[in-house]
């Protein structure tokens, strides 16, 4: 029938016109010239009691183009506050335009906010509010979020801040960075069994670049506990996150440099009563990069046996700290926990002691392939 | 059997990713969530299997016209009537969380009313298209989405950051009783084989339905389950999982793409669960709209030429889905899911006794009435 078909046709096209009116001027939605993006959040401590929290955003300034502005131009809103949705609230009556925190890929909290025992309310407003990405990367900053997001390295460019490109092995894949995601934040601070370890940001000395080399261990109610470079590279290897790894041998008259390709770390976790054993086994692959001595191709046996003496000895030693001290980076508790019956499970309190006289065995098994191009 | 079968089963169990399923899954993690599973693989792929079987005896009749060649009038309106509403409430569910989803990470600025109008006016027209259009349409829909699916479920699974120890961990409450409201979450995911009660009327054809096809479907029951349930804990714990309104669209916010075209994932996850979200909608409320359709004759209902029948209904879908978007708060989205979820367990299992009774009778109902 033609003519039902021509009106179906005629009354369907009449309703698809009308549709159109829901679109009178896009009036709730915001153009990207309402919009300013936050390229970073800082977060410390203030001064003033009442209002703990001091809120650093960095904006992106809108340019034309990328020639007329080469050096980066950010803007930044600060501003004290009890808590961190409502000060961020205020900040916005700052700005004629909307806050947009959908492109921060950053949350740096300063050195002082870690003793205070906030991170549990910092992260409950970074997860809930949706449009901050959970993958975005968090910091610690010392001396101060503050100086960390005002900073503008020499050698940046507009197109991005260069700090983003330290985390995530995008840029820098440097063996001493610890990246934590903003969900890992969150999970190994929930989680019992595991702590939760964030990078330090700091400042060169005359002011020109960054240094990340150092992190972070946030227990859930103890002092936070700071590794230095080497312990930190060492936490990565446990993690199995190390890229490649350069590490000195130094004993028995020989000094070599060593650069490890491919470390893999296995461990174990084994309870018997209230006696906990860890068993750790790392596969190290990787040649010979630098040498005081000459080197001789057929002595590479040895050269792996010193290498696995030396590395069992500093794990050891970073082990047998962090037992002391009571903090689990490397989520051995978790471990053990995967593979116990729920009924059977420590306590937070049981493991802990248990964790403290726990037993340490590490095997290392190295495979020095070369010793590069001259023996 | 058909593709177009297993799309309808496929469907129901991707989409109920981001419903109220894995949220209901995980609150109970500690609590007989990990055994509700395995049962609830089981019962699924048991109910998943009787439907199968009823339907393919008699190949391209619906299930109301079987109801009314075997059972009498008192007995078969109210059933329909609830299945009618029923199908309907569970597009209304997927459809209400979309619209909060939408609301929340992709426009906060639009208002609810706006949003939840966009959606329903989008599938309704769908869903008086004919069995067959609408099965086209959800295999063009479904093809362009599902690869991409599978393969940010397969970066998941890849992933480093997806800690294997927390699954572990999940794994092992496997000891404790199972939850009913679990089990019942769980079967819901099999429950896109009760779409055949009208979609029987495009298979036609008489269809091989034996041991091999019921492997296949159990094994896609347990793959989408353990993922549903499993890569969220994966990624954020399993202590405070349960603190996560939307456990999916935090898992797909906590993946990277480092050399992605987009780096945040959400929004790539997002945008293929809309149309995941879409045809789902449009399976249950082209059913829904069916039975409606045969309860109250709405072809006949006509002013002049035009048929104010379908007006009527497509008024009152609008009308109610948008009532309930705006009255329904999340957690009381998530309790009535629940009940929801239970109820409908309960009746599907009650079903196959009906089916029992339908084939003994059909046998001797006249079978040249049945074909018309």
């Amino acid at each position: 029938m033609p003519t039902k078909q021509k009106g179906k046709t005629r009354f369907f096209v009449l309703i698809a016109l009308s549709f159109l009116l829901f679109l009178s001027g896009c009036g709730e939605f915001k153009d990207i010239d309402k919009m300013v993006f936050v390229s970073m959040i800082g977060i410390d401590k203030s001064d003033n009691p009442k209002k703990p929290y001091k809120i650093i955003l960095k904006l992106y300034v809108p340019t034309s183009s990328f020639r007329q502005n080469p050096t980066p131009q950010y803007s930044y809103l600060i501003k004290d506050g009890e808590t961190l949705a409502e000060t961020i609230a205020i900040l916005e009556a700052h700005l004629d335009k909307e806050l947009d925190f959908g492109h921060s890929k950053l949350i740096v909290l300063g050195e002082k906010m870690m003793e205070d025992e906030k991170n549990k309310e910092i992260l409950d407003f970074l997860i809930r509010r949706p449009d901050i990405q959970m993958i975005s990367y968090v910091a610690m900053g010392r001396p101060n979020a503050e100086e960390i997001v005002k900073f503008v390295p020499n050698g940046e460019t507009s197109l991005q801040p260069t700090l983003f490109n330290y985390f995530g092995n995008t840029g820098a894949e440097s063996s001493f960075i610890i990246t934590t995601h903003l969900f890992d934040f969150r999970r190994t601070m929930n989680e019992y069994g595991i702590d939760p370890i964030l990078p330090i940001v700091e400042i060169n000395e005359p002011g020109s670049h960054f240094i990340i080399d150092k992190s972070i261990i946030l227990a859930k109610d103890r002092i936070p506990y700071e590794l230095d470079a080497e312990k930190t590279l060492f936490v990565k290897i446990l993690a199995d996150s190390a890229k490649s790894v350069f590490f000195t041998v130094e004993r028995e008259g020989e000094h070599f440099v060593t650069r490890l390709d491919n470390i893999k770390p296995k461990y174990r976790v084994e309870r018997d009563g209230n006696q906990v054993t860890i068993r750790i086994k790392i596969k190290l692959t990787g040649i010979i990069t630098e040498s005081r001595n000459t080197l001789d191709n057929r002595k590479l046996p040895e050269y792996n046996r010193m290498l696995e003496q030396e590395m069992k000895e500093k794990l050891n030693a970073l082990i047998d700290e962090m037992k002391m001290k009571g903090y689990d980076p490397f989520g051995f508790g978790l471990r053990l926990q995967s593979h116990t019956l729920p009924k059977d499970r420590m306590t937070d309190q049981e493991w802990r002691t248990a964790f403290k006289n726990a037993k340490v065995e590490v095997v290392v098994k190295s495979n020095l392939k070369s010793t590069g191009s001259i023996q | 059997m058909s593709r177009f079968y297993y799309y309808l089963i496929l469907i129901n169990m991707i989409a109920n990713i981001i419903s109220a399923v894995p949220t209901i899954l995980l609150r109970y993690s500690e609590d007989g969530s990990v055994s509700a599973l395995i049962l609830g693989v089981f019962l699924g792929t048991v109910i998943v299997v009787f439907f199968t079987k009823f339907f393919n005896a008699f190949p391209g009749i619906t299930f109301p016209e079987m109801l009314v060649q075997t059972t009498k009038k008192w007995f078969y309106y109210p059933l329909l009537f609830l299945m009618a509403i029923m199908w309907f409430l569970a597009g209304v569910s997927t459809l209400i969380t979309y619209t909060f989803l939408l609301i929340r990470f992709f426009t906060p600025d639009i208002p609810l009313t706006l949003m939840g109008l966009t959606l329903v006016l989008s599938v309704i027209f769908g869903c008086f298209m004919k069995t067959d259009r609408v099965l086209y349409t959800i295999e063009i829909v479904f093809l362009i989405n599902f690869p991409i699916i599978v393969f940010i479920i397969f970066k998941a699974y890849t992933s480093k950051d997806l800690n294997w120890d927390f699954i572990k961990e999940a794994m092992l409450h496997v000891v404790e009783m199972p939850n009913v409201n679990a089990v019942a979450a769980c079967i819901f995911l099999s429950l896109g084989v009760v779409n055949l009660v009208i979609f029987n009327r495009f298979f036609t054809h008489k269809q091989h339905f034996g041991l091999k096809q019921i492997i296949v479907i159990a094994f896609i029951a347990s793959a989408t389950i353990f993922t549903t349930y499993f890569v969220p804990i994966g990624f954020h714990g399993i202590k405070e999982i349960d603190e996560l309104v939307y456990p999916w669209i935090a898992t797909s916010d906590s993946m990277r793409m480092r050399f992605f075209l987009i780096e945040r994932l959400i929004y790539v996850f997002l945008l293929l669960y809309l149309g995941m979200a879409f045809l789902s909608i449009l399976i249950h409320w082209h059913v829904s709209v069916e039975l409606f359709k045969f309860i109250f004759k709405l072809e006949k209902w006509k002013y002049k030429d035009l048929n104010i029948g379908y007006g009527i209904l497509i008024l009152l879908f609008a009308a109610s889905s948008l009532f309930i978007i705006l009255t329904l708060s999340e957690y009381q989205l998530f309790r009535y899911s629940v009940y929801f979820f239970n109820l409908t367990a309960v009746i599907f299992f009650l079903m196959p006794f009906l089916f029992l009774w339908i084939r003994r009778r059909m046998k001797g109902a006249d079978k040249t009435k049945g074909e018309n």
